[in-house]
């Protein structure tokens, strides 16, 4: 049976992917420019299989993207054993819903697992991968 | 005679008697017109019923009209009160929409193909045409021409040419199309006289007046036809993916709604013609929009005359395709826009992104067992895979819009499970929908619907790979293997994996995302053709290839050198005997050392 902490842990865990969702698509779609301050510096993102390492080259990566809406339909949270990531509470986030961007205007599916930290008092994003649903066959 | 009879006259294959007439004596009037009328009456009516299967689809040009069976008497009173053949200019020529004309040669088959020919040619002479798809039909010939011009004339030759047997020829002109059915065989002809159009060097692909290449005289092969453009569109996505320029000029195009395909099948094309074709307005070619056309050619088309003033036509057009700096073969002059951020387009998606190369054999074989346990029979061995502390959820949603309604797409399996934080709002319930613990973990996944996971469409991506984690997503597809009609389901689902002290690795959360399968999914999924084989076997992982590159084989060295502190020919021993596999080799490693079988000087460097 789980402790007490631990199971505060999760209702943590999902309180925490609640706001953090609410800001992060707050920020990608209406403040781009500001949305790498929310990465570790040397945050990752994996952008259908494109990986960015680096804060700075985030950035970039995602101005170039174009104008997004996405609309969040389905999330869920684990915490991550806290020895793992030196020691430092981790999260674990699943966010899924669509995505619309500006260049064709379809509503696309997608997937976005996020990996968050606790870094001196800020929730930083340590990696971030992101895909659409679309077939991968090769 | 009311013009609505001069219309009837041509279809009435006893008329040609009438005309006959004229030329024969009484006698043989009277002797030829009885079994004439029955002769002609049953030649009407087989031509008649084949010309229905071959008109079917026609656009009807009002022939028809007055065709019933009181026709007979009526023209009967009309030739009483009007003995004198009715002059051939009584009967107008119509142009219909489309500029095809079926020319219909009743008793043409007489005659030879080049009797008729000649016949007809010599007569609208200096005139030529070439007849499309010539052949007999009982007992009349019948062809095709793309030109109204020669419709008209050949329209106005009818009863005109006296043939080498005394009868005048009937010619018959309707506005109508050939069908045609695209089958293989078609798609193969097509392919073959659009590769001799295509230049390699520029990216080029000529199909100008496609319906009239030699190489295709024996089929309707006329591009304005949907269907055969979505063909020609179809062999060009597939054999010339990268083309860059394609003529369509004179193909009598009208409706190209259905072209809107190529932006998504000729991604780099950039330069169209479209000259001398039938596009009617300036709003009949948003469907190409999308398309990023640098040039494009529509002289020739009627949209272009609905222009008064010349440079409005360019600008309009100019709006439709921003980046265009040549319209109808004149270089445009450059547009003055604004600097705002470009159209931008998604960067294109990769299968796979490794933060560690090293991470590659590693993943491999741990989603190849993992998989190949979680569609067996039993899931009870994954027990082994998770730690004992492990977490795991599962979220499940439809997607937006869908609206396909089969009871396999229903996700009911899942959606009662599903912990989705958007919708589980209480406490209580977030907590039990979390599996905590190795027991509830697999017990829970047991519970899931049995599946066959297609490990060729997955996107794995490895996101963490320190020797104290590993973080790994994957996005796929899976058919479930004992539920009526094997629907397919999308999942995305994230690993995060710990290395434990027997020397292998234990999952220590669990993500998974479950939803249906788009159209696009399904597509490549059959396509790939992935078969329901039933669980396969749990203990049979697929052999990991033998690494081809000596770099590759570099990295594994010093991986292994680095994690067991072997030097370097233990490493490459161990290796060898494991065939390059890390994960098997890291086994073995910790198998033997376990035994104490590893002798000091293997870890002399």
């Amino acid at each position: 049976m789980a402790s007490e902490v631990a199971l505060k842990n999760v209702d943590n865990a999902c309180e925490t992917a609640e706001e953090f969702t609410r800001v992060f698509y707050k920020q990608v779609d209406n403040s781009r420019h500001l949305t790498s301050k929310l990465y570790l510096d040397t945050g990752l993102l994996v952008w259908n299989g494109n990986g960015i390492n680096g804060n700075d080259k985030i950035q970039k990566f995602l101005m170039d993207l174009p104008a997004s809406n996405h609309v969040l339909k389905t999330l869920d949270a684990q915490p991550i054993s806290e020895n793992l990531v030196a020691n430092k509470l981790t999260y674990l986030i699943q966010a899924c819903g669509d995505v619309t961007y500006q260049n064709d205007d379809v509503k696309k599916p997608f997937q976005q697992t996020f990996l968050i930290v606790a870094v001196e008092g800020k929730w930083k994003i340590a990696s971030d991968c992101f895909r659409l649903q679309v077939p991968h066959s090769n | 005679m009311p013009k609505r009879g001069g219309r009837i006259r041509n279809w009435k294959p006893n008329e040609h008697f009438e005309h006959d007439d004229r030329i024969q004596s009484n006698n043989t009037r009277r002797v030829s017109f009885k079994p004439g009328t029955n002769k002609g009456k049953n030649k009407f009516n087989s031509w008649n019923n084949a010309s229905h299967l071959l008109l079917d689809g026609d656009i009807d040009m009002g022939a028809t009209a007055g065709q019933g069976p009181n026709r007979k008497g009526f023209r009967g009173r009309g030739r009483l009160s009007s003995p004198a053949p009715r002059p051939a200019s009584k009967k107008k020529f119509l142009p219909g929409l489309l500029p095809w004309y079926q020319i219909i040669i009743p008793y043409g088959a007489k005659h030879d193909k080049d009797v008729v020919l000649r016949a007809l040619l010599g007569f609208i002479s200096p005139e030529v045409f070439i007849p499309h798809y010539y052949k007999i039909n009982g007992n009349a010939a019948v062809f095709y021409v793309d030109d109204v011009k020669i419709a008209e004339k050949l329209f106005y030759a009818d009863r005109k040419i006296a043939m080498s047997d005394g009868f005048k020829l009937v010619v018959i002109v309707r506005n109508s199309v050939p069908n045609i059915n695209v089958d293989a065989g078609m798609k193969e002809k097509m392919k073959l006289a659009m590769a001799k159009r295509y230049n390699p060097a520029t990216k080029a692909l000529d199909l100008t007046k496609f319906h009239s290449d030699p190489d295709l005289s024996d089929i309707f092969c006329a591009l304005f036809r949907p269907v055969i453009m979505l063909a020609a569109i179809e062999i060009m996505a597939e054999n010339i993916p990268d083309l860059e320029a394609l003529n369509l000029n004179d193909n009598k195009l009208h409706g190209i709604e259905h072209m809107k395909i190529l932006s998504t099948k000729l991604k780099n094309l950039k330069i169209l013609y479209l000259g001398d074709n039938r596009i009617p307005y300036l709003g009949s070619i948003d469907p190409l929009k999308p398309l990023q056309l640098v040039e494009l050619y529509l002289k020739g088309n009627p949209l272009v005359n609905r222009f008064n003033d010349h440079d409005i036509y360019v600008s309009d057009v100019r709006k439709k395709f921003p980046k265009l700096v040549r319209l109808d073969g004149v270089d445009l002059p450059p547009a003055i826009g604004f600097d705002v951020s470009e159209d931008v387009t998604l960067p294109p998606s990769q299968q796979s992104f490794l933060i560690d190369p090293a991470g590659q054999d590693l993943v491999r074989e741990f989603l190849t067992q993992y998989f190949a346990i979680f569609d067996s029979e039993s899931r009870q061995p994954l027990l082994e895979a998770y730690h004992e502390t492990a977490t795991m959820s599962m979220a499940a949603n439809y997607l937006s819009n869908d609206n396909r309604n089969a009871p396999t797409n229903r996700l009911n399996a899942y959606i009662s499970n599903s912990r989705n934080l958007v919708r589980i709002t209480e406490r209580e319930s977030r907590r039990r929908y979390l599996r905590t613990g190795r027991l509830q973990v697999v017990s829970f996944l047991s519970d899931l619907p049995k599946t066959k996971h297609d490990l060729m469409s997955f996107a794995v991506d490895l996101l963490v790979f320190t020797p104290a984690m590993i973080v790994l997503t994957m996005n796929g597809v899976y058919k479930e293997t004992t539920v009526a009609g094997n629907p397919s389901r999308s999942f995305h689902r994230t690993f995060v994996i710990v290395p434990n002290s027997a020397g292998g690795f234990s999952i220590t959360n669990d993500m998974l995302f479950i939803s249906n399968t788009t159209r696009e999914q399904e597509d490549t999924s059959s396509s790939s053709a992935v078969g329901v084989a039933g669980p396969g076997p749990a203990s049979a992982p697929a052999p990991a290839p033998a690494p081809a590159h000596d770099e590759t084989q570099r990295a594994i060295l010093a991986t292994l050198s680095q994690h067991t502190g072997m030097n370097e020919h233990w490493s490459i021993n161990c290796l060898q005997e494991t065939g390059w596999d890390y994960q098997r080799a890291l086994f073995i490693f910790n198998q033997l050392q376990s035994e104490g079988k590893i002798p000091p000087e293997a870890f002399v460097k």
